[in-house]
């Protein structure tokens, strides 16, 4: 009965869109399930969070400096003159059923959106699933990454709090730090010299829910489109080829799969939302461009540039009646960008290195690379020293050392460590290539004694992954003969699996 | 292809249901499905409790709790019924170079250049007056785009509002009496009728009971050993790095620092950064106290207050 | 049972213990450092006072600090006058414990400053909250339970007050009841946040230094602090904070500082995005990514 009214449906749809054969196709398709390649699921599904919590939170933001007299139900802001942003925010934060719990939600989203982000852009450098075909895929990727960042950087700013005007304070002055036209975009940007007319707040607000987002989306659609059409990467192993594609069926197992994985991102995202407090922007009060507290960090993902500005020497070049402000330049203008420059390109600098022109869908093993490994971690080790730099007040006091030892430890290991963890890197690599069988899982083997006090080993019964007593892979089993059609018998329709 | 292709008479026989690639991945599949099933009861109660705890009261926790939990025991149940009892081969597919057959390849190329040739080498007047008009169209839509966003730094930069003679107010508004501040005291000040003013907010210490200064105690820059008055110093507090106010004081060590990147300043020497990425003095206000006893300036900064900038000499 | 301890449940198990142990700090009852405070005793100083000097009445406030119900005083503060009962074993408590650094007459030595002028209430901040006597010749005396009780160290720092009468700061007595709460909030972020921060939770200054956490702060300890400016802590006089002022921010140090309002959940240390990115990454990112070890092949 309900698969005649689905007959029926599939029907009336391919009449007026021909989707039989294409939605086919894709119910079939095939996804590899090794666990590295869900990674940037996670981020998919965060920023799906993004999305629906953003828009809750969006029906109740104010975007305005307007100033107004604060009449909420948080007392210690009673009274106080506060912008209609900084309001609304606590307002939804504390008047708005469940308010608190999305604008939490969502903020934590954004963190881990750009947490997963990073982890899996880890996962496709060191296994080379950048290389050709999918050199396009990865500078979309970085793109993406980039408006990540920067639209983290805008929703961050948005309630207007002490902590988040002091990072847009910071913005401004970078900004006024490029040479020639800094002070001019400043000047635009603001609608005068800093705090400005009052305008960034709701510019800042169309670009965090509207540019931005429909860029993200783009990029999206066009990530995951490539996605499709190249079909994924895999490891080697059994039966897998540069020419074929093992895994499970997008219907109904990787559906099932991915829907489940979907709702559980979301669940820990809306757990740390009620659980884990963030950004509590009543504690930090209204921005004023003279208040100011200490221990104040930007978000995580923008916590390597905070850091790089921090153990920047004070090298300021001043000449022929010019200012060029290479303290913040030179951090927050160069740094960021040749290292992002350095992202897009590395597919087309490494294979220049290699000469490898070839097409690429078995992945490597990371050892089996030393020299990408060795770069790959210089560089992580790299952006984690400046990301550590950022909280150095912080770690100062936690661990009880002098905040300037602090200062110089990471000026200097900024320097050294990328080199030394480069250097381990590639010889852990060679060791590991060296060594039959490291990091393979062993077979767990059963010791027996026996009546007569003799021992035995046998095997213990083989797990997945063991290698053994693997089956081969087989085409799903379509419904549709696909023997062209030259040789056919004829065509029909093969059923299974009820 | 179906269309053409000759019929077969009746259905193609039937896949075999027990093979192997088509078993669930559970050697006890009642038991996954069992687990699935509660996982799932779980999450229902999950969404029903987040329904109540919506109606009954206002805890994030609460709501957290139960929609969180909820939806990560629905969750753990599809995954756990995709993973546990669905066919899971393994099943390939082939994959098939996307790049097209060479005949294709040279045929695009052709019609890119024959055609494309044909019609710019005979006219390349017209293609360059194109380019020239959009290229034109580029720069001047550039216009709206960025220079309607704001006006232009002018002098804004430069200035503030500290002239000759501005009275010293705190934040409230209320003028400071040389009496006011204990030595090693502290205060946020204004030039009246500018309080709370990012450009003009001015951190005002006091290091020692009389003055202009105490000669000893503070190593004067040349040409500053007025500038302070009864023990008084004033500097800008708006960081000479990134703009931070620079309000955190070190009483013994007579050091300001920034709170944001750890600039530190030496307060008894004009403000020279000791360390930190900040690269010039804290710009120091002239002070002097008016008949009544209340602090004045004797005259606006020398110089630009806040981060460097091009425009900067 | 072995079977519970697969791998593949591993990672599902591990997850679960993950969230249920957010859950458990977060709906625990609010076990801030306050809790770990030193109590005083009150009833001592109760009989003393009350038998040799007209002033205060104590009484217990709702957050169980020290207050005193101040006699017809609009402001909530005010100075105390320490009785004259006092000096006598302030002196002989002085004489055993501190005068070995400081000098019988509190003039200083070569280890220690000289007290004399700094007043009462200097000395009862530093007593009071334990950083003296001296634990260890650190950079800077670190709080810790106070060596005396509420009487001996009122009548330590009522003898060296005897000593220079009327210089110094003096111990105020701060009642918080009418308190603005909004006024202290306003001052908080101008006048502290910028070292003690603004949860304070206090942070690491240059030089080996640091301003402390405020947690423990007492309404009284902070008004002291305000007003004698210890360490490297700039002072404050009257004429840059108001009494009023002074208590205002003292009710907000007492009232919203220590009890913070986390009705988001754990506050994760008050210490702002740190914590939060470490939540971020190593909870969130790494809470999922075991998800997906468990829901994806792992050869």
């Amino acid at each position: 009965m309900i698969d005649k009214t689905i007959d029926r449906s599939l029907r009336w749809l391919d009449d007026r869109l021909g989707i039989a054969k294409g939605g086919r196709t894709f119910l079939d398709k095939i996804f590899p399930d090794h666990w590295s390649f869900m990674l940037g699921e996670i981020a998919l599904y965060s920023f799906v969070v993004l999305l629906a919590t953003g828009v809750f939170v969006s029906l109740y933001y104010i975007p305005s400096a307007h100033e107004i007299v604060y009449h909420g139900s948080y007392i210690p802001l009673r009274g106080q003159r506060v912008s209609e942003a900084y309001a609304s925010s606590v307002g939804l934060s504390f008047d708005v059923k469940s308010g608190l719990l999305m604008r939490q939600a969502h903020h934590w989203a954004a963190n881990i959106f750009l947490g997963s982000i990073a982890v899996h852009m880890a996962r496709v450098f060191f296994t080379g699933a950048f290389r050709k075909p999918r050199e396009f895929n990865w500078i979309v990727g970085v793109s993406m990454l980039i408006l990540g960042i920067v639209n983290g950087f805008l929703g961050y700013s948005l309630p207007d709090d002490l902590v988040s005007g002091t990072g847009i304070r910071i913005a401004y002055s970078i900004i006024e730090s490029i040479p020639l036209v800094g002070s001019y975009l400043g000047t635009f940007l603001f609608g005068g010299n800093y705090p400005g007319n009052g305008i960034i707040i709701p510019r800042f607000y169309i670009l965090h829910v509207l540019i931005v987002p429909l860029l993200i989306i783009g990029l999206l659609a066009a990530h995951l489109g490539l996605l499709v059409k190249q079909k994924h990467t895999q490891f080697g192993g059994k039966g897998k080829t540069e020419h074929n594609v093992v895994g499970t069926p997008m219907f109904p197992t990787f559906i099932a799969k991915t829907t489940g994985f979907l709702f559980m991102t979301t669940a820990v995202l809306f757990l740390l939302g009620g659980l884990a407090q963030i950004n509590p922007i009543w504690q930090f009060g209204q921005y004023q461009p003279y208040q100011i507290s200490y221990a104040v960090q930007p978000d995580w993902y923008m916590g390597w540039l905070d850091g790089a500005l921090r153990i920047m020497p004070s090298w300021e070049w001043v000449g022929w009646g010019h200012t060029i402000a290479l303290e913040v330049f030179l951090p927050a203008v160069i740094f960021p960008g040749l290292i992002f420059n350095i992202f897009i390109v590395w597919p087309f600098i490494e294979s220049r290195h290699t000469k490898d022109l070839a097409y690429h869908n078995l992945l490597d093993r990371p050892r089996d690379r030393p020299l990408r490994t060795a770069v790959g971690v210089a560089m992580l080790t790299l952006l984690f020293m400046v990301f550590f730099a950022s909280s150095d007040d912080v770690l100062a006091n936690f661990f009880q050392v002098p905040l300037v030892a602090v200062l110089w430890f990471f000026r200097i290991a900024v320097v050294i460590a990328p080199v030394i963890a480069a250097v381990v890197a590639y010889k852990i690599c060679n060791e590991m290539r060296a060594a039959e069988g490291v990091g393979k899982r062993k077979r767990p083997q059963i010791v027996t004694r026996s009546s007569t006090g003799e021992y035995s080993t046998t095997d213990a019964e083989p797990r997945p992954g063991d290698g053994v007593e693997e089956l081969d892979a087989i085409p799903v089993p379509t419904y549709i003969d696909l023997v062209p059609p030259e040789l056919a018998t004829g065509v029909g329709v093969r059923r299974v699996m009820r | 292809m179906s269309d053409d292709a000759p019929r077969l008479e009746g259905p193609l026989p039937p896949a075999a249901l027990d093979d192997p690639h088509l078993q669930p991945y559970a050697k006890h599949p009642e038991r996954a499905q069992a687990v699935a099933a509660v996982a799932m009861v779980v999450g229902f109660l999950g969404f029903i409790g987040f329904g109540v705890a919506y109606w009954v009261g206002d805890s994030a926790q609460w709501e957290a709790v139960t929609l969180g939990g909820g939806l990560l025991a629905l969750g753990f149940g599809v995954t756990a019924w995709g993973k546990y009892l669905m066919p899971q081969g393994p099943f390939e597919e082939e994959r098939h170079e996307f790049h097209s057959t060479e005949a294709e390849r040279e045929a695009m190329t052709a019609a890119v250049t024959e055609r494309g040739g044909m019609v710019l080498r005979r006219r390349k007047l017209l293609g360059g007056l194109f380019a020239l008009g959009s290229t034109a169209m580029g720069i001047v839509l550039l216009f709206p785009l960025l220079r309607s966003l704001g006006p232009k730094p002018g002098n804004t930069l430069f200035e503030t509002n500290w002239t000759k003679n501005s009275q010293l107010v705190t934040v409230d508004g209320r003028p400071i009496h040389v009496d006011d501040l204990a030595v090693g005291g502290v205060l946020t000040v204004f030039p009246r009728g500018y309080t709370g003013s990012s450009q003009d907010q001015v951190i005002l210490i006091r290091l020692a009971q009389l003055g202009p200064l105490d000669p000893p105690l503070v190593i004067n820059p040349p040409g500053r050993t007025d500038w302070g008055v009864q023990g008084y110093v004033a500097y800008s507090k708006m960081c000479t790095h990134l703009g931070c106010p620079v309000g955190l004081y070190q009483e013994q060590t007579q050091q300001l620092v920034c709170p944001c990147h750890q600039s530190i300043f030496n307060v008894l020497s004009g403000a020279i950064p000791e360390f930190g990425p900040a690269p010039r003095p804290l710009p120091q206000l002239p002070l002097t106290a008016d008949s009544a006893g209340n602090l004045r300036s004797q005259s606006g900064f020398n110089q630009a207050v806040g981060p460097g900038f091009w425009e900067r000499p | 049972m072995r079977r519970l301890f697969r791998a593949r449940y591993a990672a599902p198990a591990a997850l679960v213990g993950c969230v249920a142990i957010v859950g458990l700090i977060a709906f625990s009852p609010s076990a801030t450092l306050a809790d770990a405070a030193p109590t005083t005793t009150l009833p001592v100083l109760t009989t003393t006072a009350t038998t040799t000097t007209p002033i205060a009445q104590p009484t217990q406030s709702v957050s169980g600090a020290l207050n005193y119900a101040a006699p017809s005083n609009q402001t909530g503060l005010f100075y105390a006058q320490l009785p004259q009962a006092f000096i006598a074993p302030g002196e002989a408590l002085f004489a055993a414990n501190c005068a070995s650094c400081h000098g019988p007459a509190a003039l200083g030595t070569g280890r220690a400053p000289n007290l004399q002028g700094l007043g009462a209430g200097t000395v009862d901040f530093w007593v009071s909250t334990g950083r003296m006597p001296l634990a260890n010749s650190s950079v800077q005396a670190t709080r810790k339970p106070p060596r005396f009780n509420r009487l001996q160290t009122l009548e330590i720092a009522a003898w060296v007050q005897s000593l220079t009468p009327g210089q110094g700061t003096q111990v105020p007595i701060v009642n918080t009841n009418n308190a603005d709460l909004e006024a202290g909030n306003a001052l908080f972020t101008l006048n502290c946040a910028a070292c003690h921060t603004i949860t304070g939770a206090g942070d690491a200054l240059p030089g080996g230094a640091y301003a402390p956490s405020l947690h423990l702060a007492t309404p009284v300890q902070a008004v002291e602090a305000i007003r004698s400016g210890p360490g490297n802590m700039p002072h404050f006089s009257v004429g840059n904070i108001t009494n009023t002022e002074a208590r205002d921010i003292a009710a907000y140090v007492d009232g919203v500082i220590q009890h913070q309002d986390n009705r988001g959940g754990f506050g994760l240390g008050g210490i702002g995005p740190v914590g939060e990115g470490f939540v971020a990454l190593l909870i969130g990112v790494g809470a999922l990514m075991l998800v997906c070890f468990w829901i994806g092949d792992r050869t």
